[in-house]
């Protein structure tokens, strides 16, 4: 497919597009909402924030940076130099004082400085980043992750039900909720059969990884699976299904990682199974249709 | 004196540890109240994790959704749910103990072939301290390895001949030439590594998965040790459950260690004439009784008896199916080698660790011992391969086509280096090696780390890290960060401070071997 990515990129435009036109007209960033914060939250705020206050101090929001901390001010408007927020992060690394601590990278040059600007001009709120002319670029953090799933969290009763009902698990991947469901049933495969997968619709677009192995799911219960269309990888180990089923999986647009190790595909399935448009990695060790060909795509 | 809160304020006179006897907690004059408060946590914790493991998955929810992600604190209960997507699922930690030698397996020093019989010289040294074994020696005459060193693979690793099959997977392994460490003798040695403390009593890196993660699989324990045979023995260190075990952390997150003969586990069969109705009845009522206990006297460690109750009843009927080897295949035996139909070899203990992987056990570690070649090196470290090259390329390749290596993180290594130059008596054929701190050699593959990659450098007489340092603090935020958790953030109140696997010194992730 060579104009897929000529089509994404379009995609992408599409997107930012889209984020453009959605954010407030005329609403311009505060230089605190733009540079500060993002700079406190990115080297601060894991020890000064709400999970831990070391020393009583926040920066998890300006009113928290301006109450300072158990020992005082850390800002003083106009003066960096006095600043203990400044005086900080701008020791030598070797320092006993320096922050962040404990070998936590440290600030670079350029959030220093907006730092730095930003005391001098007021260590204000309500400044708008064009107000600040001489405050250098600062390195963006990796845009946050892409939700590979709906947040989960709204249906977690629904969730629970199921666990119980069908003695499976669906535990986050991750505490990010837009990382979605494992679907797991190592502890008690056997209960993870084709009727418990065509119950599991109401979750569906919640299952990001499915852990099927040693299950009995033969090709009848695909059907279901082919319905889960953010999965991401699936593993029929030694699961039952044979090479008809895989033709349900056609769906699974976003499939990376299918494992049929020891199962019971043939070629057909093979072949099947490598024609699915995002497919990585597929394994078939022991299956009957890898007895020709390697299997990796 | 009584906490108004003190839930057992009934009976004054009951310890934690021995109902009926001494003061309880509660009445303890002058206690800190940081100290009751941890206390209460510590209690809560367990009691929440302790209502049967099919509360397990429920609880990485239940935590996430009772509160705030930012509210969790250290004193919560335990947040089943990594930090962020984790890379690997599980872990193989293949512990060579007493120490291979890193220039007749990794550490390429070509140099050194010229140097044979010179002294070190002291610009190299440095002045530093040696080892008692080898510091009254009158020379430091060099050794050269006597094995030979070839590339291999698309990665082109220098891999010595000692390990033919190894080479093989050359393309698989991510080799770390710069790992250091301060301990100079095996056991603290092997305690930093096994628990991120030369000093016994904390937690091994096993168990903090185990606290962190939660089980995959209710049915077999989350963290499996087993030891394994030697082909000969020589300077054999001594391994004890204070290397698996779960510390300060609840007793479930310790290592349950699988024997090397016999039964896998001690007395898994019901006696004679007991059936598994039987059974069952008996450990529900030790269970109630357990729980009375628990409901008069409140100490966490009564659940987490229970715990391991319910834990032994299921691995009655898990651990079987897991050591039963009758449905391998043939490949199975031509990967591993005939050895692996030995209980209790290390090829045997290398297919179980796949079979553990395949049933979602998070965190197996084997140990092979008597790598610790002071003397008749050339001999012993050849025995030593010859054991092990086999079948832990076969683990390696055996996890790859069955789709596991993926999500498995493997590693390889001892507790330290070894010196270049010999200890004792130096000759073209034979040498030996002392304690080396300051550099040593492990490789790890699959899990999400960059196969194919050597990382760090040491000098040309392996002796001095050149580039790129790693110590084992990192070794370990790296191991945690591949399982999705953050080594500042998962942590454990205990004493009155955050403990953390990593400890208090700086630690970081090593980004660049990531894959």
């Amino acid at each position: 497919m060579p104009s897929s990515p000529e089509l994404s990129r379009v995609r992408r435009r599409l997107a930012l597009a889209l984020l453009l036109a959605t954010a407030p007209l005329g609403a311009e960033t505060t230089f605190y909402q733009d540079r500060i914060g993002p700079i406190l939250e990115r080297h601060c705020v894991v020890c000064h924030g709400p999970e831990k206050q070391k020393a009583g101090l926040r920066l998890d929001s300006f009113a928290w940076v301006m109450k300072g901390a158990e020992s005082g001010a850390m800002v003083l408007p106009g003066n960096a130099a006095g600043s203990e927020l400044h005086r900080r992060i701008t020791l030598p690394a070797t320092d006993e004082e320096v922050m962040p601590s404990e070998g936590k990278p440290l600030l670079s040059r350029e959030e220093i400085r907006n730092v730095e600007l930003w005391i001098l001009g007021g260590a204000s709120a309500t400044k708008l980043v064009a107000e600040f002319p001489g405050a250098p670029a600062i390195g963006r953090p990796k845009a946050a992750a892409v939700a590979l799933a709906p947040d989960w969290r709204p249906r977690a009763d629904e969730i629970r039900r199921l666990e119980a009902e069908l003695g499976v698990r669906l535990v986050p991947r991750s505490q990010q909720p837009g990382d979605g469901l494992i679907l797991r049933t190592a502890g008690s495969p056997r209960r993870a059969d084709d009727a418990a997968l065509a119950r599991l619709d109401p979750v569906a677009e919640l299952i990001v990884e499915a852990e099927l192995a040693r299950t009995p799911v033969t090709d009848a219960g695909l059907a279901a699976v082919g319905r889960w269309t953010n999965l991401r990888s699936l593993d029929l180990s030694r699961a039952k299904v044979s090479g008809s089923g895989i033709a349900a999986l056609a769906g699974l647009s976003r499939l990376e990682a299918l494992n049929l190790t020891d199962s019971a595909v043939d070629a057909g399935g093979i072949e099947r199974a490598r024609a699915l448009p995002a497919l990585r990695r597929l394994w078939a060790f022991g299956a009957p249709g890898m007895a020709a060909a390697e299997a990796r795509p | 004196m009584h906490s108004p809160e003190n839930p057992f304020a009934r009976d004054p006179h009951l310890c934690s540890d021995h109902a009926g006897e001494g003061p309880s907690i509660w009445s303890l004059p002058g206690l800190p109240d940081a100290l009751r408060r941890e206390w209460l946590a510590l209690e809560t914790r367990r009691h929440f994790l302790g209502r049967g493991m099919q509360a397990f998955g429920w609880a990485g929810l239940a935590s996430l959704l009772g509160r705030p992600l930012a509210a969790q604190t250290a004193a919560s209960p335990a947040v089943l749910a990594p930090h962020y997507a984790p890379r690997a699922k599980r872990a193989i930690y293949l512990f060579m103990a007493g120490s291979p030698s890193q220039f007749e397996t990794w550490d390429h020093k070509p140099v050194l072939q010229r140097m044979f019989d010179q002294d070190l010289p002291e610009s190299v040294r440095g002045g530093q301290v040696l080892t008692g074994m080898t510091a009254s020696q009158a020379r430091f005459p060099i050794a050269p390895s006597v094995y030979k060193f070839a590339q291999h693979g698309q990665a082109g690793h220098w891999v010595s001949e000692l390990f033919p099959h190894t080479a093989r997977i050359a393309d698989e392994l991510c080799v770390l030439k710069s790992l250091h460490t301060e301990a100079i003798n095996h056991e603290p040695a092997i305690l930093q590594l096994t628990t991120g403390n030369m000093f016994p009593g904390r937690p091994s890196l096993g168990s903090w998965l185990s606290y962190g993660l939660g089980a995959v699989n209710d049915e077999l324990p989350t963290f499996v040790v087993m030891t394994s045979k030697m082909p000969h023995r020589t300077n054999v260190q001594a391994l004890s459950n204070r290397l698996w075990s779960s510390g300060f952390l609840s007793p479930e997150h310790a290592a349950v260690a699988l024997r090397s003969a016999g039964d896998p586990v001690l007395h898994l069969n019901n006696p004679p004439g007991v059936s598994g109705d039987v059974r069952r009845a008996m450990i529900d009522g030790v269970n109630a009784l357990n729980r009375q206990l628990f409901e008069r006297v409140g100490d966490a460690e009564t659940n987490a008896r229970i715990a391991q109750y319910e834990m032994a009843f299921r691995m009655q009927s898990s651990v079987p199916e897991l050591a039963d080897l009758s449905s391998e295949p043939q490949s199975t035996w031509d990967l591993y080698g005939e050895k692996a139909k030995e209980p209790g070899t290390y090829a045997y203990n290398c297919l179980m660790a796949r079979r553990l992987a395949e049933r979602g056990v998070r965190f197996t570690q084997i140990f092979l011992r008597s790598w610790d070649q002071h003397s008749n090196l050339p001999r012993n470290i050849k025995l030593m391969a010859e054991e092990s090259d086999q079948p832990t390329a076969a683990l390696v390749t055996d996890l790859k086509r069955r789709g596991l290596l993926d999500d498995t993180l493997v590693v390889w290594g001892g507790e330290f280096g070894r010196t270049c130059y010999s200890q004792g008596v130096l000759t073209a054929e034979n040498y030996g090696r002392d304690h080396h701190p300051r550099c040593f050699s492990m490789w790890m593959a699959g899990g999400g780390v960059k196969p194919g990659l050597s990382f760090g450098e040491t000098d040309d007489f392996s002796y001095n890290i050149v580039k790129d340092p790693v110590h084992i603090r990192d070794l370990h935020a790296t191991m945690l960060h591949l399982f999705g958790l953050d080594h500042n953030r998962l942590s454990f109140r205990f004493q009155g401070l955050d403990q953390r696997l990593t400890g208090v010194l700086p630690a970081k992730v090593i980004d660049a071997i990531l894959a």
